[in-house]
């Protein structure tokens, strides 16, 4: 009888990478299917070419770099969808291609691979393609079809190219932009969706609330400062979704509860001066981004009690 | 609202902690054929054997004589005749001195000196006969108990608290024992809180024993300065630290004991074993084992100390599967045996089995800084940048990130999605810095 | 210091690769990063910064001797700066473009560290010959690595190269790759594939011996 000897504990927690990311991408699905739906079958091949492509890059990467291959993980599946869905629909398929590529191998892989990475992969290569490709990324397109009952877009019309909602905050019904029926990237117009995928992920404790939370608070705290509409500013753009999927991505933001506090404000402010500055309508690829960076600093500059460390009871 | 401390997890919660198997079969007793008794089963130096090959001792019986402070005499568990005293491989540890005694079957006392009823015997002369008694902490340390009892110069202690948290998976024999016996629970209380001059005395159990609870509660009714707390259910909720958290409120300075926060922590078995040492006069000579896991009838047994792992597992009907893994205690903190035919000291509250499929082990992954570890952590460290400085080898660092105040209770491994091997590191790391006085 | 006797095109060649001043030695980054947005541009920067290089490296050497040490840092510049505006004023008359595109990076050739560098470090302690082959060297290090560079930038950010346009009218240029973010991501990435490249040869000849 040879009987394995270890130092506990002994029965481990089911959960592991793996089923963290596969509950990202449930938490996804909504998002998706909203997105499929409006924009029609384009978008659905944005999304399958991101997907695949990121899997490919990090299965070939591990492959000739003699590394292990992890893409069982899911977290490239992960990170090609996130992708996909921050591209607009009428994408050239070569567009999410080559996103995967910079998100997968310059991001993530040369930067050691999973969990080394020292910005949100997707995002970066969505900021990548938005510097070298601006015509194609910030036109935004009103979907083909409409979620309820509305007159906002005109019927059997093809797509129409439109400003992002940003720029003319009056000009949608809140039920519009809460559904997605405006102009935008795959994942992010449909507010609803976004939403049930961060009920999701806090159901299941993928993630917890105070990111998403205080950065999309910050940000309407700050345009109610400066004497803007706080909810349409929340709903309109890419604010909803960067703040659930890709503000709250493990390996870029801070470790502690108060990093990540600061993490999530500062996100917000930075959001919010460069909306107000005007320098670019959006803004929350680059917020993210900068705190991506900040990340380390935040992590050193932070501590927290450790149990014990009182005044002795004399 | 139920007492808690900070962090903490939720261990095998979908199998109710392991415990749903035992939780309702009463205590069994088990007396073996034969005990192997290690000398040094408390922590403190080893006791010497005073009996040789062929002497016949009686139950209770002093086998071994303490040496040094804190030492505790090793008394005989069954009645019969010593056939070996030497070494032996005992749990974890390097080969032990063992005194083997063959079981007559009469469980013949031999004399026994009780000083009175719980609220009757002499106060000066209680610390002494815990002494005697051989008694130490059963809730798995071994800490010889009599030295709890005396209060160093300049030191006070407000409250003893029972521990019946019982937080640890798959055991249950602390339920068990609070549920057939509060009594002996009780009278223990008393005795102890009345030889150290204490006016409370608190039985703090978690929430998912509520007939543990309501029986304490019903035994303590009308006992003065007594009262049973309730704890939410979490690991390590009986960490002795935690405990202290969540029953007073005040924390255990780092590096301190519980006394530094005016408080002394006895397991429910201790306090039992203290009750029948002072009242009956009978030493510690069995305890109560839960045996569960992949065994054919898991049980709750009144084993003899030194019975043999083999023996235990029998009663319980022998192993159900090819076992894998056999560790004493729970999953979290249980130590590993690696031969059935060791013996089951004072500190064995459990015998758990594993199969095959269980037992193996999962691949580390890269740390995805989920934080789940940081959540986790009972003592408020930062597991994941201590793995860090671990990686690099760095002690210096680790010391100061607090690694000496870790518990080792497991949580921030148990949480791991990346199933990095955390406490096992530090648990090696603390030993390095003590041994390097880094 | 090597025990081994330095020959010219010993001194020639370990400029352009062992110690190529942007791969090896990582020097020179800025105007590396500005003047690469095309290879024309890298080109020309190069063979300015070879010019001066060549010239201030046997000038340097040829006073050596006479520069006092306590005052040799503003005597280097001196000289530098002398053939960086010669380059200036010639390039000016016969390149006017190029003078156009480089603009403020011609005269910052006084303070590229190379140049002061190869001064410091081998021209005030060579005799002249080595000192104008370590000048050309290092020279020709720095104008191969900036045309690499340049033509990785310019084919992915213009879909030329030299000029010439190498994809069909349909290739949409990365635009990011003649900004100056794309520049550093291309620099650290050549600089990464030159010392995976390098950790291979190494480790082959290890391997030999």
């Amino acid at each position: 009888m040879k009987l394995r000897l270890s130092t506990g504990p002994h029965l481990l927690d089911r959960e592991n990478t793996q089923t963290l990311m596969l509950d990202v991408l449930i938490a996804l699905v909504p998002t998706t299917a909203a997105g499929i739906y409006l924009f029609g079958t384009k978008a659905a091949w944005v999304l399958a070419v991101a997907v695949v492509s990121a899997i490919l890059c990090e299965y070939l990467f591990q492959k000739l770099t003699k590394r292990p291959v992890r893409v069982m993980d899911l977290s490239a599946v992960v990170t090609g969808l996130i992708l996909g869905l921050n591209l607009p629909a009428e994408a050239p398929l070569w567009m999410p291609a080559i996103g995967s590529a910079i998100a997968i191998i310059l991001v993530k892989e040369l930067f050691g691979g999973i969990g080394h990475n020292f910005m949100n992969p997707a995002l970066l290569a969505r900021g990548v393609l938005l510097a070298s490709w601006p015509a194609r990324m910030s036109v935004y397109y009103i979907p083909a079809r409409v979620l309820g009952v509305t007159e906002v877009v005109p019927a059997g019309t093809d797509v129409i190219s439109a400003a992002t909602p940003l720029i003319r905050p009056g000009g949608y019904q809140l039920y519009d932009l809460l559904l997605g029926n405006i102009p935008g990237t795959i994942g992010e117009v449909c507010k609803i969706a976004i939403l049930i995928g961060f009920l999701y992920m806090l159901f299941v404790g993928t993630i917890k609330w105070h990111i998403p939370v205080l950065f999309v608070g910050t940000v309407a705290a700050m345009t109610w400062i400066m004497g803007g509409d706080p909810l349409r500013a929340v709903l309109s753009g890419g604010l909803l979704f960067g703040a659930v999927f890709m503000a709250t991505d493990y390996v870029t933001n801070p470790m502690l509860k108060v990093g990540q506090v600061i993490f999530a404000i500062g996100c917000g402010i930075l959001v919010g001066v460069i909306r107000m500055t005007k320098a670019y309508p959006e803004g929350v690829t680059y917020a993210i981004l900068l705190m991506n960076i900040l990340t380390p600093l935040i992590d050193r500059w932070t501590s927290r009690r450790v149990y014990g460390m009182v005044k002795k009871h004399a | 609202m139920n007492l808690s401390f900070k962090g903490g997890i939720h261990p095998l919660r979908e199998l109710h902690e392991g415990k749903g198997k035992t939780s309702s079969l009463p205590i069994q007793d088990l007396v073996p054929e034969k005990v192997c008794i290690p000398v040094d089963m408390h922590i403190g130096a080893p006791s010497a054997p005073c009996v040789k090959k062929g002497d016949l001792v009686k139950m209770g019986q002093v086998i071994a004589t303490p040496v040094g402070g804190i030492g505790i005499p090793v008394h005989a568990s069954v009645s019969g005749e010593v056939i070996s005293v030497g070494p032996r491989q005992m749990l974890g540890k390097a080969a032990s001195t063992c005194i083997e005694i063959a079981n007559d079957g009469k469980d013949e006392w031999a004399e026994l000196y009780p000083l009175g009823s719980a609220e009757s015997a002499p106060v000066d002369k209680i610390v002494q006969q815990v002494k005697d008694a051989g008694i130490c902490g059963l809730g798995g340390a071994c800490f010889p108990s009599h030295i709890k009892m005396m209060i160093p110069d300049g030191k006070s202690v407000d409250t003893i608290i029972l521990n019946g948290a019982e937080c640890e998976t798959f055991l249950t024999a602390d339920h068990r024992l609070m549920l057939e016996e509060p009594d002996r629970i009780l009278k223990g209380l008393r005795v102890i809180m009345r030889a150290m001059n204490v006016f409370f005395g608190v039985v703090a159990i978690e929430n998912n024993k509520p007939d543990a609870i309501k029986t304490m509660k019903e035994a303590a009714q009308g006992m003065e300065g007594v009262r049973v707390a309730v704890l939410k259910t979490k690991y390590p909720q009986g960490g002795e630290k935690q405990l202290i958290d969540a029953v007073t409120k005040r924390q255990v300075p780092s590096g301190g004991l519980p006394i530094d926060a005016k408080v002394v922590v006895f397991n429910v078995g201790t306090a039992a074993a203290i009750a029948d040492a002072v009242i009956e006069g009978k030493p510690l000579i069995s305890r109560i084992t839960t045996v569960t896991g992949a065994v054919n009838t898991p049980c709750n047994l009144r084993i003899r100390i030194g019975t043999s792992f083999q023996a235990a597992i029998d009663a319980a009907g022998g192993c159900a599967e090819e076992p894998g893994k056999i560790f004493a205690g729970g999953s979290m903190t249980g130590l590993c045996i690696s031969s059935t035919e060791v013996s089951l000291t004072k500190a064995n509250n459990g015998i758990v089995v594993l199969n095959q499929k269980d037992a193996v082990k999962q691949q580390a992954t890269p740390c995805i800084r989920c934080g789940r570890c940081i959540d986790a952590c009972p003592s408020r460290l930062n597991p994941q940048y201590l793995n860090v400085l671990n990686e690099q080898a760095d002690l210096v660092g680790m010391k100061k990130h607090n690694v000496m105040d870790c518990t080792v209770c497991g949580s921030c491994s148990y949480r791991c999605p990346a199933k990095i091997e955390l406490s096992a590191s530090f648990k090696e790391a603390k030993e390095k810095i003590t041994a390097r006085r880094v | 210091m090597h025990e081994k006797k330095l020959t010219m095109r010993g001194v020639f060649v370990n400029g352009i690769i062992n110690e190529n001043p942007i791969f090896r030695l990582v020097l020179g980054i800025c105007p590396t990063l500005a003047a690469t947005t095309s290879a024309t541009n890298g080109l020309g920067m190069g063979l300015a910064a070879s010019f001066v290089l060549l010239g201030s490296n046997i000038v340097i050497s040829l006073l050596r001797n006479l520069i006092p040490d306590k005052v040799r840092i503003p005597a280097f510049i001196v000289v530098i700066s002398t053939f960086v505006t010669i380059v200036q004023l010639l390039m000016q008359a016969f390149v006017p473009a190029l003078y156009d595109a480089l603009g403020l990076f011609i005269p910052l050739i006084v303070v590229n560290c190379i140049i002061l560098a190869r001064a410091e470090a081998f021209a005030s302690r060579n005799s002249l010959l080595l000192s104008a082959a370590d000048g050309l060297g290092m020279g020709m290090g720095f104008t191969i690595a900036l045309i690499i560079i340049g033509s990785i930038r310019e084919l992915l950010g213009s879909g030329t190269i030299f000029g010439t346009a190498l994809f069909g009218a349909s290739f949409e240029p990365m635009l990011l790759a003649v900004m100056a973010p794309g520049g550093f991501l291309i620099l650290g990435l050549v600089l990464g594939i030159v010392n995976a490249i390098t950790d291979r040869i190494n480790a082959r000849k290890g391997a030999k011996v």
